[in-house]
This record gives structure tokens, sequence and C-alpha cells, in this order.
């Protein structure tokens, strides 16, 4: 890997970290936009039988086993981002195989 | 703005799947055809800052927060397609692991928080690959990151009121009304965050993400 996207995985991934871990501690308690109007129109009722994920590790935005303070709320987002970051790049490995095996006289053209 | 498990009927929430499942497959097929490498790892990197990102609620009005959507600043950072299949991949992940938006109204969680405001962004990233980039813009992108957010909650409450989500004495542009009000201060908090971000990665990132001087690899 090229220094460059090595400092753009550091310097972008510690910014993600430290948002997700501790500026979110910080965040707001009350309803967002949608709940609040919802609530505001006396929507609040599910009406469907919908599909909702279990509470397997995560309740909310919080690790079950660490509880909703601080700790729970970082271990959430540091889970998340980190997750969400790998299944782009593994996604994004997948996709540059396939380019290449697609038209393999390009595969030199981009890179850095 | 993630619609919740139980509201959205099943043909509503059947006919955005088919629709954002469609939006992500385009996406990908552009992406597996002519995939800029140096996008790799800024699109995971991005995807992670969103996820974080939208951890943070902030308040708008007395007794109501918003977050950040995300989608519009990866349309201009990513263009259209990379940026769809990266806030699909969030909100997957939000829905899978963290029960944030139900499993079923994904489709048209996708389609509100990726589909919409990445295509505004990517139709504002052009105004950032000039050599020059002024103060249009700025004025130019935060107006549209504003006009994302609103025509995203707009979507939503017709989804909402196509399901018979809504109550009987509520008329659909009174709930619009009040969806968009609130959300129009969401998209003010949206715009501005975009362009002071897109303006970061100007200084620190120009050639790699508006590929100024080289021809783009995704558009």
């Amino acid at each position: 890997m090229s220094a460059y996207n090595r400092n753009t995985i550091i310097v972008g991934l510690a910014a993600a970290l430290l948002v997700g871990a501790v500026v979110s501690y910080f965040a707001s308690g009350n309803p967002d936009g949608l709940e609040k109007t919802q609530e505001n129109l006396g929507a609040a009722d599910t009406a469907y039988q919908g599909l909702q994920a279990p509470p397997v590790a995560f309740q909310e935005y919080s690790l079950t086993w660490l509880g909703e303070g601080f700790w729970g709320n970082a271990a959430a987002g540091v889970f998340g981002s980190l997750l969400v970051m790998a299944l782009l790049l593994g996604l994004g490995r997948l996709l540059r195989h396939k380019r290449h095996e697609a038209d393999p006289g390009d595969s030199s053209a981009m890179t850095s | 703005m993630h619609i919740a498990s139980g509201f959205l009927s099943p043909p509503v929430w059947g006919t955005m799947a088919a629709v954002s499942g469609a939006a992500i497959a385009g996406s990908l097929a552009v992406a597996g055809r002519r995939l800029d490498e140096r996008k790799v790892p800024l699109m995971g990197v991005m995807g992670a800052f969103i996820f974080a990102a939208q951890m943070v609620n902030f308040p708008v009005l007395p007794g109501t927060s918003g977050h950040l959507g995300g989608g519009f600043l990866l349309g201009i950072l990513l263009g259209a397609p990379l940026g769809i299949i990266v806030m699909a991949s969030i909100l997957v992940v939000q829905s899978l692991v963290f029960q944030d938006g139900g499993i079923e109204a994904l489709g048209a969680n996708i389609f509100c928080m990726g589909v919409i405001p990445c295509l505004l962004g990517a139709a504002v990233r052009r105004l950032w690959m000039r050599p020059k980039v002024g103060l249009f813009a700025d004025v130019v992108t935060a107006i549209a990151g504003i006009v994302g957010v609103l025509a995203g909650a707009t979507v939503v409450i017709l989804l909402l009121s196509w399901s018979a989500s809504l109550p009987g004495s509520v008329s659909l542009g009174h709930a619009l009304g009040v969806m968009n009000f609130v959300h129009l201060f969401i998209g003010i908090v949206e715009g501005l965050v975009s362009v002071a971000v897109v303006r970061f990665v100007l200084t620190m990132r120009r050639e790699a993400v508006f590929g100024v001087g080289a021809k783009e690899a995704i558009g």
C-alpha cells in the first residue's frame, strides 16, 4: 500500500473513531426529526408485521454487557465504524479483481 | 430519518427494495467496470466516518434532534455509484447490528438517505472539479445539501402515507409540512457540514478525490 493511501486511512479512521467513540457520547438523546414528526402527528404505533434485528451484542448503540455509559457507546462506535470499513475495503478488493478479470490490459493504468 | 420496523406496508417496502436493489446493482456494475483504485481506501474511511457521524445527534428544535445523513457528502466526494454503495453498507450494518431502521424498510431507507442525496451530491461534484473553486460552489452545494435532506424527508412521508401509517385525521400536506419544517434545520446543518468537509478534502486530497487535471474514472 502506498504511503498516500496509508495516510488517508490513518487520518480518516482516527477522525471516525474520535467521532464515533467520544463525540457521540455527548449526542442529544431526544427523538430525531422523523420520530418527533410521527410523535407530533400521533402516528407512533406500528401497523405491520415488520422485521427487526435482535439485539445480539448491541442494544441500539450500546454494547449490551457494558451498558449505556461511555464505554458501551464507545464500543458501538468503534465496532460499527470498523465493520463498515472492513466491509467496504473487502468489496473494493472484489471489484478490483472483477475489473482485472474483465479487462486485464488496463490493470496498470490506475495504480498509484 | 431511519424508518423503523412495522410502518411500511408490504407493497411499499417491496417496491422500495426493488428500486434500491436496482440502484445498488447498477452502482456495482459501474464500479466493477471502472474503479479508480485510489478511491477504495477513501471509500472505506468515508464509510467509517459517516457511520460515526450518524451517531452524533445534535439538538435542532425543542425536544428534537437530528443527525447527519452523509449521502450528499459521499455523492460529492465519490460520485453517485460509489456513494450509493457506501451508504447502503452503512444502512445495512445499522439495521442488522444496531436495530436502527427496520430490516424490511432497508430499501426505503437506502433510497431516502442513499440514492436521493448521493445523486444530488454527484450533481454538484462537477463544481468542485474545476481548477478554481470559488464561493459559488460553496453556496450551490449548501443549498443542494438542504434540498437533498428535504427530498428524502418528503419521500419518507409519502411512503408512510401510502402505507396508511399516518393517522387518518392528519392531511398529507400537514404531515409534509411538519416533517419538512424539522428537516429544514437538519438540512442546513447537513449542507454546511458537507461544504466544510469538502473544503477540507479539497485541501488535503484534491488530486485523488476530484482528479483535477486527470480524466475521471467514475463520474
